[in-house]
């Protein structure tokens, strides 16, 4: 390997960095957490709170069974074809919740007086960790089907319902009113 | 002709630059870019006058000088620092302990390289040691970026406008000085012929970006939000840990 194709990827970095900050600084409003964006993420999570129960019923393989005794062949595909999709596009609202969560970590992280950097390094190495084996499950969900990764949508429900309830406490003990109104948060 | 130009006009915006810093005041807010600014433009005129009236003592005069301005740019990123994370303590600390981690890394690295190579004539080591420190400049702009991108740390419009340049700036004199010292490759001559046009680049950006003081981005309920991320950090943590543990139980034989 050459020694300049070191610098090179390290001038491109700074470059696609400093171009996403500006990218990201162009959009000010955004960035103090306001109560519009806390409320929203308090409805998004709740929704999922209460698809968690429905979502056990879905995966449930009583219903595949009565499907296998009494469908036929056609029925079964069908039947299997939209539990899959159901479980993926659950799974994947998860992810995209637990990612909101840790954006409004970031952003309340750079308020903080007592951020310890040995913590947010776990974090993010725990955040990354998720990430990859949330989505090797969602490759495990479109190989072999949700009835045979039911472990697997078990726990995920299990994860969704205790993430929901964490926040959810979180959410509670926070008043509304420490954060800005969107309207204010560009003043 | 075209070289004269360059240089001249790149004096001019320098000038432009102080002259602009002294006028919003934002020299006051900014006094370590000002005075990297201060001590490029100083260089450049001396180099200007010894590379017009005595072109054998240029030659002897440009790494030092080059030398000179890598050491002084080390204060720009000491301004960005400083002023980026002025409102935010707890992140000022962790990009401290992160940068400083990273600073030695990369001086160590670069020192024993350089020894590795030998010393050959004062002007070589000096040109060797600037570039090390540049590379280790370039290494420690990239984390701070990466921290300010990753907390969403908000900017001011003149703080991004001095970052933006200076990032841009320090990327195309990194690569080109690591073509620089490599003078088969084929892109070094295209390479060290663009530079003074990129640095040109830099300083339109700060002009334009410094031109007059731009308000800060508002600091509000920052007690509030220190009391909430403790919860928050510890919620967060308890969530991803227990996940990962529930799909790693999942895969295992």
């Amino acid at each position: 390997m050459s020694p300049l194709f070191p610098i090179i990827v390290l001038g491109l970095l700074i470059l696609i960095l400093c171009f996403r900050l500006v990218r990201q600084s162009a959009n000010t409003a955004k960035q103090p957490v306001t109560a519009d964006e806390f409320e929203k993420a308090r409805g998004d999570l709740d929704a999922i709170f209460v698809e968690t129960a429905a979502i056990q019923r879905v995966f449930s393989a009583e219903d595949a069974e009565f499907i296998s005794h009494t469908g036929s062949v056609e029925l079964q595909h069908l039947f299997l074809k939209e539990r899959k999709a159901i479980a993926m596009r659950w799974l994947r609202k998860t992810q995209k919740q637990v990612a909101v969560l840790m954006g409004l970590h970031l952003r309340l992280a750079g308020y903080t007086r007592e951020s310890k950097p040995a913590f947010e390094l776990k974090l993010a190495l725990k955040y990354v960790l998720f990430s990859i084996l949330s989505n090797l499950v969602l490759l495990l969900l479109w190989l072999r089907g949700p009835f045979r990764t039911s472990r697997v949508i078990t726990y995920m429900v299990r994860f969704a319902g205790s993430f929901c309830t964490i926040f959810s406490l979180r959410l509670a003990t926070v008043a509304a009113v420490q954060f800005q109104k969107s309207s204010e948060s560009t003043t | 002709m075209g070289t004269y130009f360059i240089w001249s006009t790149a004096i001019a915006l320098e000038a432009i630059l102080l002259f602009r810093g002294t006028q919003t005041r934002l020299l006051r807010k900014y006094p370590f870019f000002y005075i990297y600014i201060g001590c490029v433009l100083a260089t450049e005129i001396v180099s200007l006058f010894s590379y017009r009236f005595a072109s054998d003592s240029y030659s002897s005069l440009y790494w030092p000088s080059e030398f000179v301005t890598i050491v002084a740019s080390y204060t720009v990123l000491v301004e960005i620092f400083r002023c980026s994370t002025r409102h935010k303590p707890g992140i000022r600390r962790l990009a401290q302990n992160i940068l400083l981690a990273v600073f030695a890394l990369t001086v160590a690295y670069a020192f024993s390289d350089l020894a590795q190579s030998g010393f050959r004539s004062a002007t070589r080591a000096i040109a060797d040691l600037g570039r090390y420190l540049r590379y280790v400049e370039a290494g420690v702009l990239l984390v701070m970026l990466w921290l300010l991108a990753r907390y969403r740390i908000p900017l001011g419009r003149n703080l991004l406008g001095l970052i933006s340049g200076y990032s841009f700036w320090l990327a195309c004199n990194a690569v080109n000085l690591a073509f620089l010292f490599r003078p088969s490759n084929e892109l070094s001559i295209v390479a060290r012929g663009l530079l003074p046009a990129l640095y040109l680049l830099a300083l339109i950006i700060w002009c334009a970006s410094l031109w007059s003081a731009q308000p800060e981005p508002a600091h509000a309920a920052q007690n509030r939000m220190e009391r909430d991320y403790d919860l928050l950090a510890t919620n967060t943590n308890t969530i991803l840990a227990r996940s990962s543990h529930q799909i790693f139980r999942l895969f295992r034989p």
